[in-house]
């Protein structure tokens, strides 16, 4: 297949031995994901392991697109393997992070990275095009380093004589030149340490957070992998590969010079093609910065600074320590602590995301008089000093190190209130803001019930933004721009095969258990499968439902993506049967959640989710007595027994038994799955008729 | 270079010329080198384009890498990609990103370090200072002669020849006429517009000329400095 380099580079630590995969024996799976989650399958033969056990298998994908013109679809890297952060399983989950890590990797000509074993001390995997090799990390000194001095440690080496920005030969003997870094994903003293929320980091500010893969490296004494990659990526019609971006960028976003501050702002949100390169940070930016971009992207949406605080971060980077997040007044200290707390995040390899919620825990446990010196849970952080340097400083180090009740913490927010005796009525209240698999809530599963139900039905908080703005823009705009039914249709329309139901839009109180709802849940999760983590196209952008730019507001969804597709793979593939493919990974996953033990008893959300109100309301359409209308929609819990009754829903249409919720061998069967078929039934996992 | 390398340059280059022929011609073409003005006193005729830059407008995405190697090669490649985008996350903006394009010098060293006439002017393409890769030996001398760091003539190590910016004369993988003329693949993919084409010499001395501010009013409207 165009757009691939036709291997994927296997290694195995505990042996150190490097062979290669036939990306052919995988191309069925289309790419990232989809082919992960097949490696993984194949490679791991008892997936009821722990994430921490030696024969785990971490998967790092690339797509077809990767390193093409394909908009936005260029930068984006998958890493699968089972996690360790999400409870009380460490699911069988992914975790993907922008940059140009991807890019190298098929230019140095490999399509992925497959990783087994433990390594009997700390290495680096070091990549040059078609020569790679296993080094300890002595000579650099590297394990202990932060993220940041590790990759330049390994940049130097890598140059040998050479110079960065100057062209240098990465490969002795060989005549291959670049100007290029190497690429490196790299995991802090957090990961070393095997902290449960440990991230793998590249470059400033690019991370894999969710899943905790920074600890599972830590597990296996693998500190980064380096690659720098001088050859190419074939394009099966490269004429239509520059024609297909200048039509999205002509007919899909704004123009740079044509700024419309009213516009500006949709122009940047996810999920819609981004015209503006205007970062998501929360900080006050300063005059002094630029935009900086994944690559190949049209817009980016983090920044580089003068003076070089918080680079490349952004999003939950920018806000998890911001005043308006800790309600506390801003410090006025130097450096921001709001920037120096993203970039502590980064160097330490911690995933901000569990500590967006964790650190709202430790406040109002502290505030509660449980925690604080002296007090139950014993800390001596500085509560006094939160928006602060100190405390951010502070807590950071004792994660990292696992130091004091930072050991706890290390494990995560949910196995910390565990160990503290305090889960279980946290959980009730709410204290603890986690509510999908012990992992902190992002949008909330009682009124983004695509949301909720996605994750929860998943393996991690799914950050997939592709229906926010069927609540962001009536919520935010005062005249709505279309009508509610035109606004519903402009969705449904691009959603095969269900395009003729369009009241699997409506988010009503009455509609949030139904068969429509199951609909829109499942068109998500095969749409993300396939498009945004197997062909890789960026979370931020896709899917293009409402565009304020195109003719009638209809956005690229459904006729870009495959056309990015077709010129770079040469592959005819319609969006109806994309959707279908999207469909089989998804069901794969399953069937891998359902070997490491899943069954649909445990997939419930936290107490909280069905005893209390959410007091966040959204406007959105409803359909009242036939009616397309905008409406408030919140202040309302999932209820128990009627989720219950969504599950068995939802299993129906996919197929998978709606007692257990495993897949079927039918169905199985029907996606082309049978050896899946096959290994369920020997584990006697197999779902019912 | 390797003799092997070497005899396959020179057999595709339909010349008999030996390693000594080829280090004698290496002294035969002597142009001026190193003047800031625009004439030239060597009889080079001034290219009819150049591309200006704003580094501090760029994002990094190196989208107009990869539009010049499709166009060029018709694959992506950053390494072979005739404008080179040097960055580093952990440095202070602006020194975190450099745009490496083709100056099209007036008084060209590349051309005048090519001892085979390979590297050339195109007069059929306004001028642009070009590589004819029939004619090129693989000598580097064009990239060792280019003052400016990374070197603009790119060393397609995979063919074994030089071959540099020609402003798209020769996109031959792209539907658009290329040349001074006609457009430039990195200038029309540019999200920024942080590539411009210009006929007008650029002043030669230095970086001014070259890099130069193309940030308007929206620039300033996103939050970014103008100055
Ligand atoms: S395409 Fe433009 S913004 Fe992107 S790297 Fe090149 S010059 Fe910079």
């Amino acid at each position: 297949m165009n757009g691939y380099a036709g291997k994927i580079l296997r290694i195995n630590l505990s042996t150190r031995e490097r062979s290669t995969l036939d990306t052919k024996d995988y191309e069925q799976w289309g790419g990232g994901h989809g082919i992960g989650s097949a490696i993984f399958f194949d490679l791991v033969k008892d997936k009821s392991i722990d994430g921490f056990d030696p024969a785990n298998v971490v998967t790092i994908m690339t797509s077809p697109l990767t390193g093409t013109m394909a908009l936005g679809a260029s930068a984006r890297t998958e890493l699968q393997g089972i996690g360790v952060q999400s409870y009380p399983i460490g699911w069988f989950t992914r975790s993907g992070l922008g940059g140009r890590f991807g890019v190298m990797l098929k230019l140095a000509g490999w399509d992925g990275v497959a990783i087994e074993g433990k390594a009997d001390q700390p290495v680096w995997i070091d990549i040059r095009d078609g020569d790679v090799q296993i080094r300890d990390c002595n000579e650099l000194t590297l394990w202990g380093k932060d993220t940041w001095e590790s990759q330049k440690a390994i940049w130097n080496y890598v140059a040998g004589s050479g110079h960065y920005g100057t062209w240098y030969n990465p490969r002795s003997g060989s005549d291959a030149r670049t100007t290029q870094q190497p690429a490196v994903l790299c995991i802090g003293p957090a990961g070393e340490n095997l902290c449960r929320v440990a991230s793998i980091i590249h470059d400033a500010g690019n991370a894999s957070g969710q899943g905790g893969f920074g600890g599972v490296w830590g597990s296996k004494n693998l500190k980064a992998i380096s690659v720098i990659g001088t050859g190419n990526i074939a394009v099966a019609h490269p004429k239509a590969l520059f024609e297909a971006r200048i039509w999205a960028i002509e007919n899909f976003t704004f123009p740079l010079n044509t700024f419309d501050a009213s516009k500006a702002m949709w122009a940047t949100m996810p999920s819609n093609l981004r015209s503006f390169p205007s970062p998501l940070v929360t900080w006050e930016r300063p005059k002094q910065s630029r935009p900086q971009a994944c690559m190949g992207c049209q817009a980016g949406c983090r920044s580089r600074y003068n003076p070089p605080l918080g680079n490349d971060s952004s999003c939950k980077e920018s806000y998890y320590y911001s005043p308006s997040q800790l309600k506390v007044p801003p410090s006025g200290e130097t450096p921001d602590p709001q920037k120096q707390a993203a970039d502590l995040a980064q160097k330490y390899g911690i995933n901000v995301a569990e500590l967006e919620t964790g650190i709202l825990y430790l406040r109002d446990l502290y505030k509660m008089g449980v925690l604080g010196q002296g007090k139950q849970i014993d800390c001596d952080l500085p509560f006094d000093k939160l928006g602060g340097n100190e405390f951010i400083e502070q807590l950071m180090e004792m994660i990292a190190y696992r130091k004091g009740i930072g050991d706890d913490m290390a494990e995560g927010f949910t196995r910390a209130a565990e160990r503290w005796g305090r889960l279980d009525e946290d959980q009730k209240t709410g204290l603890l803001n986690n509510c999908y698999w012990g992992l902190g809530m992002h949008y909330d599963p009682r009124g983004s019930l695509e949301w909720g139900y996605g994750s929860i039905l998943g393996d991690r908080d799914i950050n997939e933004h592709g229906f926010s703005p069927l609540a962001m823009i009536p919520t935010l705009t005062s005249e709505k721009p279309v009508s509610a039914e035109d606004f519903v249709k402009i969705f449904s329309e691009k959603m095969p095969p269900f395009e003729d139901d369009p009241l699997m839009l409506d988010y009503s109180d009455g509609n949030m258990y139904s068969e429509h709802m199951c609909k829109l849940v499942a068109w998500h999760r095969h749409y993300s499968r396939f498009w945004i983590q197997s062909a890789l196209f960026c979370d931020f952008q896709y899917p293009d439902f409402f565009n304020w730019a195109a003719k009638d507001y209809k956005g690229i969804t459904g006729e870009g993506e495959p056309k990015f597709y077709h010129a770079v793979t040469g592959k005819n593939l319609s969006f109806a049967e994309s959707i279908e493919l999207g469909r089989k990974i998804w069901t794969l996953d399953n069937a891998i959640w359902t070997l490491q033990g899943r069954h649909r008893d445990m997939v419930q959300f936290a107490d909280y989710i069905y005893d209390k109100l959410n007091t966040v309301k959204f406007v959105m359409p409803v359909n009242e007595n036939g009616q397309w209308v905008y409406n408030p929609v919140g202040g309302r819990l999932i209820d128990r027994a009627q989720f219950e009754e969504f599950k068995t829903r939802y299993y129906t249409l996919e197929g998978w038994d709606t007692e257990s919720g495993w897949p079927k061998r039918s169905t199985l069967e029907a996606l082309g799955l049978k050896s899946v078929a096959d290994e369920l039934e020997s584990k006697e996992k197999l779902g019912k008729e | 270079m390797d003799d092997k390398t070497e005899r396959k340059k020179t057999e595709r280059a339909g010349l008999a010329i030996s390693r000594r022929e080829f280090l004698k011609y290496s002294g035969i073409v002597v142009i001026g080198v190193g003047f800031g003005g625009c004439g030239n006193p060597n009889g080079v005729a001034a290219s009819k384009g150049y591309l200006l830059v704003d580094t501090k407008k760029c994002q990094g995405c190196q989208t107009c890498m990869l539009a010049c190697s499709l166009v060029h090669e018709g694959f992506e490649s950053l390494s072979l990609a005739r404008i080179q985008i040097v960055q580093n996350p952990f440095n202070t903006f602006p020194d975190d990103i450099n745009i490496a394009q083709c100056r099209q010098c007036v008084a060209p060293a590349c051309l005048a370090a090519c001892p085979v006439g390979a590297l050339h002017v195109d007069k059929f393409h306004g001028n642009v200072r070009t590589v004819n890769k029939r004619k090129c030996i693989g000598c580097k001398s064009c990239i060792t002669a280019c003052p400016f760091a990374p070197a603009r003539p790119i060393w397609n190590f995979q063919e074994v020849y030089a071959q540099k910016c020609d402003l798209c004369a020769s996109s031959v993988f792209w539907n658009e006429q290329g040349g001074p003329g006609g457009k430039q693949a990195c200038v029309t993919v540019c999200p920024m517009k942080a590539i411009q084409f210009t006929a007008e010499i650029p002043v030669q001395l230095g970086d001014e000329g070259y890099n130069v501010n193309l940030r308007d009013k929206t620039w300033g409207l996103l939050g970014y400095t103008t100055e």
